[in-house]
């Protein structure tokens, strides 16, 4: 199993959640399956803008993005960019 | 009966709650911590609180609490359709429907877009006739995008509604938001180049419904503050009675009076503080034929800011917060004001609950 780590904003509208182990062959299928998925992608399933993702520390912005492939162990992060005021 | 002021600011929601002759007040909070409330009122019928929250991260988001603002249930699915080739950017303002729809809800938002919920805020749904509305390719954002941030239901019929976006206008329904008539003859748009009256565009700040007679609307706008006794068929332009500015935002009613209202002018749009190094709030009581200044217990010097979302009323009072983090209560039409809270992060939106 895939594990998701979400910010703690995020982790606080799935009751305090910040990690969640899921069956995902791709980046963007551990992301729709999550109780937070609005909060990452927008209405037309695409990552928002400054949510950035990280598989075993590579942004999948360099990668394939939401298609990116997991590994069975694979550890994806979520990490805000540094914006905001 | 004591109050409480719903203050959605930059930093979450607090909820400040007053004694039962509303002299003294306490503040609880924050709630929703992290996201930026523009909105949060609570819905008279069932006494549920909802949210328009947002966050420049993770979108826009309608939110509801049963209890008091302990927990949070964010809904599922808000977003435009792919054929409208627009994307929600931010929820505005949150309006408990008709009386006689318990489950209804409506949810304004930028780009200029309205929301409906019928099952109490599980799910909403876009208002197509707003969406695919003719005049759209007309309307511009303002400083706060094209928000649709006033939406008024006549209490007397639930098909009829008014709602405002800035820089497009007022617009009319009479058959529950199935179409929209843009409503904005004798409201000045000065700042386009030049027709200065033109069919839409533009920039209400914010428009009320007067509850007791639902035929006399009021608006604060970019370019006036102004009255319909017409269901906005035609306006009448009041800011030369009295007023310091004709620039400003916040604006509040009295039930019981449908000829008061209340104001606070800012210098004008490339400097949007309170003029005269002091936060005013004017008062009409006469329709806008004239405007008095009342700001007993009001701070001065200031250069305060008061935002569209910024004041409210209620039966007894009317409460307004500013950007520096204050907020400001008076429970004798503004003869006298209590600064009930201070020090909170920068206010967008005050409701009394």
């Amino acid at each position: 199993m895939a594990v998701v780590l979400v910010p703690s904003l995020v982790a606080a509208q799935a009751s305090g959640k910040k990690r969640f182990e899921v069956d995902a062959g791709t980046v963007g299928e551990a992301l729709r399956g999550l109780p937070v998925s609005d909060l990452l992608l927008d209405e037309r399933g695409e990552l928002r803008r400054l949510v950035n993702v990280y598989v075993d520390g590579v942004d999948v912005r360099e990668s394939d993005g939401l298609d990116t492939k997991l590994a069975p162990e694979a550890e994806v992060r979520v990490i805000a960019a540094i914006a905001g005021g | 009966m004591g109050a409480v002021v719903l203050v959605g600011t930059k930093k979450g929601l607090f909820l400040v709650r007053g004694n039962d002759d509303r002299t003294t007040w306490e503040v609880e909070g924050p709630q929703l911590k992290g996201w930026q409330v523009f909105h949060a009122v609570r819905d008279p019928r069932d006494g549920t609180l909802h949210a328009a929250a947002n966050n420049w991260v993770y979108g826009a988001t309608a939110q509801r609490s049963t209890d008091e603002g302990e927990t949070w249930e964010r809904s599922e699915g808000l977003g435009l359709p792919e054929d409208s080739e627009l994307k929600l950017t931010e929820a505005w303002h949150v309006e408990p429907g008709h009386a006689s729809e318990p489950d209804t809800i409506f949810l304004g938002g930028a780009p200029g877009v309205l929301f409906r919920t019928d099952d109490g805020g599980t799910t909403w749904e876009p208002n197509r006739a707003l969406l695919e509305h003719p005049t759209r390719e007309r309307w511009q954002p303002g400083a706060g995008g094209l928000c649709c941030h006033s939406i008024q239901i006549d209490p007397t019929d639930a098909k009829r509604m008014v709602i405002a976006i800035s820089a497009a206008g007022a617009f009319v329904s009479e058959d529950g938001g199935e179409s929209w008539t843009s409503r904005n003859t004798g409201v000045a748009a000065d700042f386009m180049p030049d027709d200065k009256y033109p069919e839409v565009g533009q920039c209400v700040h914010k428009l009320l419904l007067h509850p007791a007679n639902p035929e006399r609307f009021w608006q604060q706008n970019h370019c006036g503050v102004y009255r319909s006794d017409d269901r906005a068929e035609t306006w009448e332009r009041l800011d030369g009675n009295g007023l310091p500015s004709d620039f400003g935002f916040g604006l509040a009613l009295d039930p019981a009076d449908p000829d008061a209202a209340w104001v606070v002018p800012e210098e004008g749009a490339e400097n949007r503080v309170t003029p005269n190094a002091q936060l005013g709030v004017y008062r009409t009581r006469d329709a806008g034929a004239s405007w008095q200044l009342v700001a007993d217990g009001l701070p001065s010097p200031a250069w305060a800011g008061v935002l569209r979302e910024g004041m409210a009323y209620d039966d007894r009072s009317i409460a307004f917060g500013t950007q520096s983090g204050s907020i400001f209560v008076t429970s004798d039409g503004g003869e006298s004001w209590i600064e009930a809270a201070s020090q909170l992060p920068p206010v967008l939106s005050v409701e009394l609950a």
